[in-house]
């Protein structure tokens, strides 16, 4: 048995299925447990699956003692809302209190290497922000964005948890918007349309990273060491306008108070029928600037494989029956 | 494009090339293998069209040989990459990593040069202390609302540092996040005042241009025009001694009566979302038009320049800064009245 031992939580995510199959691929002899509510179509046939209800009160206590069973040496918590939901309450019971379970279970189980997802939709997008934020700038997040609120709090808990626990590894990895050929979730459904509405007056530099390059980015945080937080985002940035005339798309610029009015009567994205979130939550992210400073991502992992324009128009060009993560 | 393997049926339209494999499989056993056969060796032939045409990518790779297996996957992500890019960079122009776009700044150029000879028929003094090479601090007095000096004053350093690139001229956080002007001028070249800007742009080899009073030499009223306000942005002093830039003090003159700003109005200015309306004599009277500038005569002065070293900077943050952007500001002042005083009339 010379394979590691991995634990992946939110294998019904892309993210979740997709990690899983690429660390079990990974060697010869690694053994892969992949938890969540239902085993996932497509999930690699050898890895084993196991029930997991993160909002369960006891699911710190029965996933430290399969943990500890299996002498899991690496977990990657992806279980994390992809897209906001609109029970505030339940987002906050799975992402927060579900990462506080998951945390404790791998103190039981003296997990050697942790890995958390993050966003740097935390570093919030504000007038003032210059134009490269690294990893040392405060965290903002949107007050009216629940799921990056949830995101700071899971980010605090896990550095409390990583100076408990000296033995062990945390990565976090802050990543921006991702995309890619297969990847969708509340933000590339934006994207989608052939209208895409925009903040009047507003044509903020976006930075994307592709899907490869970030599950690259976690299967190498959870195969070796890499403590610390890291940015993890794609080279080159792109005005938003830029990006819709290479995409053939048109935009819509519509002031503040019609995009309120769209997110309330719209049923779409925002609002208590969307996403639980007033809509100025999504859309100052294409307001003002929020771009994270790479170097230090790029350093500890390596090169991506795709800028911020080739994953947009790779996400662009592909298919448009990529599956619902 | 000929089918090498003769095979009719599986792709009639010899320029249409399914860019899913699997959609071209068809359903029977028995003509898959000629159906993939074909396929692979129309790929084969794209990919070779695609390598012809652009030179550098024909010495990539060996050709594949025909024995090992198609890596369908690799293939096929390679030529989607390609396909997708191919094409794009004529329509692009670059966009640097700050947002100006390069095509645009050369498309304005005789705009600028308009402007700077025979509208605001600028005239510069003091151009030796512009250093040749490597990055430099510019600091300068700010006038009038929208930020035309900026504007014009990085490319008069261009000019006067004859072929090296423009410094980058930063904007208040208030302005520049403004709609309308934060598109408009982070294209031309414009960044946000904050050092963590100024540290990176040094960094990378670029001059910066700044205007330590900020916006309060934006919005002062004509009555008070060249009355050098407070400086802010006390960080530049800490960030020149990092990193080991010179700065240049400089005196626009001009600017002022460019945009002249008789009074601020704070009544209907709030139903736009503004802190206030400009009153000037011809905006809002004259409706948009009221907002060009007028042609003042312009003077820009250099001043020598202050070296990190020269002030005893061992201690940046302390009270050596505090030195430093006093006399910085004497500087600019006495380079202001100096344009003043050699300017014969504003509109002459």
């Amino acid at each position: 048995m010379n394979g590691a031992s991995y634990a992946v939580t939110g294998v019904g995510t892309f993210w979740g299925r997709e990690l899983a199959g690429r660390l079990k691929e990974r060697a010869e002899g690694n053994r892969v447990l992949a938890l969540d509510l239902h085993r996932p179509h497509g999930l690699e046939p050898g890895v084993d699956f196991q029930y997991l209800d993160l909002i369960d009160t006891r699911a710190a206590q029965t996933l430290g003692e399969t943990l500890r069973a299996r002498g899991v040496e690496s977990l990657v918590h992806l279980a994390f809302r992809q897209s906001p939901g609109p029970n505030l309450a339940l987002d906050h019971a799975l992402e927060v209190e579900g990462s506080r379970a998951v945390l404790d279970a791998c103190a039981a189980a003296d997990v050697a290497r942790v890995v958390i997802p993050s966003t740097t939709m935390l570093y919030g997008p504000k007038a003032g922000n210059p134009n490269f934020l690294t990893q040392s700038w405060p965290l903002a997040g949107h007050p009216h964005a629940h799921c990056v609120q949830n995101r700071a709090e899971v980010e605090r808990l896990a550095a409390v948890w990583a100076e408990a626990h000296p033995a062990s590894a945390v990565s976090l990895i802050r990543s921006c918007w991702a995309l890619g050929a297969r990847f969708r979730n509340y933000v590339t459904r934006t994207f989608e349309r052939p209208v895409v509405s925009t903040c009047l007056g507003h044509d903020p530099l976006l930075q994307f990273i592709h899907e490869e390059d970030l599950l690259g980015i976690y299967e190498e945080a959870a195969a070796t060491a890499h403590p610390g937080i890291f940015n993890a985002v794609g080279r080159g940035v792109v005005p938003l306008s830029r990006l819709l005339a290479l995409a053939g798309k048109k935009r819509l610029p519509l002031p503040e108070a019609a995009l309120e009015f769209l997110g309330e009567h719209g049923g779409g994205r925002a609002g208590a029928r969307g996403n639980g979130d007033e809509a100025s939550g999504f859309y100052d992210y294409l307001r003002y600037l929020w771009v994270a400073d790479g170097e230090l991502g790029w350093a500890e992992f390596g090169e991506p494989r795709y800028s911020t324009q080739e994953a947009w128009v790779d996400f662009v060009s592909s298919d448009e029956q990529a599956f619902e993560s | 494009m000929s089918n090498s393997d003769g095979a009719e049926d599986s792709a009639p339209n010899g320029n249409v090339i399914p860019l899913r494999p699997r959609q071209a499989t068809p359903e029977s056993g028995g003509s898959e293998a000629e159906a993939l056969e074909a396929l692979r060796g129309a790929l084969d032939d794209l990919r070779r069209k695609i390598r012809a045409r652009s030179p550098g990518l024909a010495a990539e790779e060996a050709p594949r040989p025909q024995s090992d297996p198609v890596d369908w996957f690799g293939l096929f992500d390679e030529l989607r990459t390609r396909l997708a890019r191919a094409g794009l960079r004529e329509r692009t122009g670059e966009i640097d990593e700050f947002g100006m776009e390069t095509d645009l700044v050369e498309r304005m150029r005789p705009l600028r040069e308009f402007m700077a000879k025979r509208y605001w028929r600028v005239a510069m003094r003091g151009t030796e202390f512009v250093p040749r090479a490597g990055p430099a601090i510019y600091v300068a007095n700010r006038s009038g609302l929208l930020p035309y000096d900026g504007w014009i004053f990085a490319d008069l350093v261009r000019s006067a540092r004859e072929g090296t690139e423009a410094p980058r001229f930063m904007v208040d956080e208030a302005l520049i996040t403004l709609p309308f002007l934060q598109p408009a001028l982070t294209r031309m070249g414009g960044v946000l005042a904050c050092p963590e800007n100024a540290r990176r742009l040094l960094a990378a080899g670029q001059s910066v241009v700044i205007f330590p009073e900020g916006m309060r030499g934006a919005i002062k009223t004509f009555d008070q025009r060249y009355r050098l306000q407070g400086f802010g942005h006390r960080w530049l002093a800490a960030v020149a001694a990092e990193a080991g830039v010179p700065v240049i003090p400089a005196g626009i003159v001009g600017a002022e009566e460019a945009q002249p700003m008789l009074f601020r109005s704070y009544g209907p200015a709030w139903l736009l979302g503004l802190p206030f309306l400009p009153m000037t004599p011809t905006f809002p009277w004259l409706g948009p038009l009221g907002l060009l500038p007028l042609p003042s005569t312009w003077r820009v002065g250099f001043g020598r320049p202050l070296e990190p070293g020269s002030l005893d900077f061992e201690d940046p943050a302390g009270l050596d800064s505090d030195a430093f952007i006093g006399v910085l500001r004497d500087r600019v002042e006495s380079l202001v009245e100096t344009g003043r005083r050699q300017r014969i009339s504003p509109w002459s």
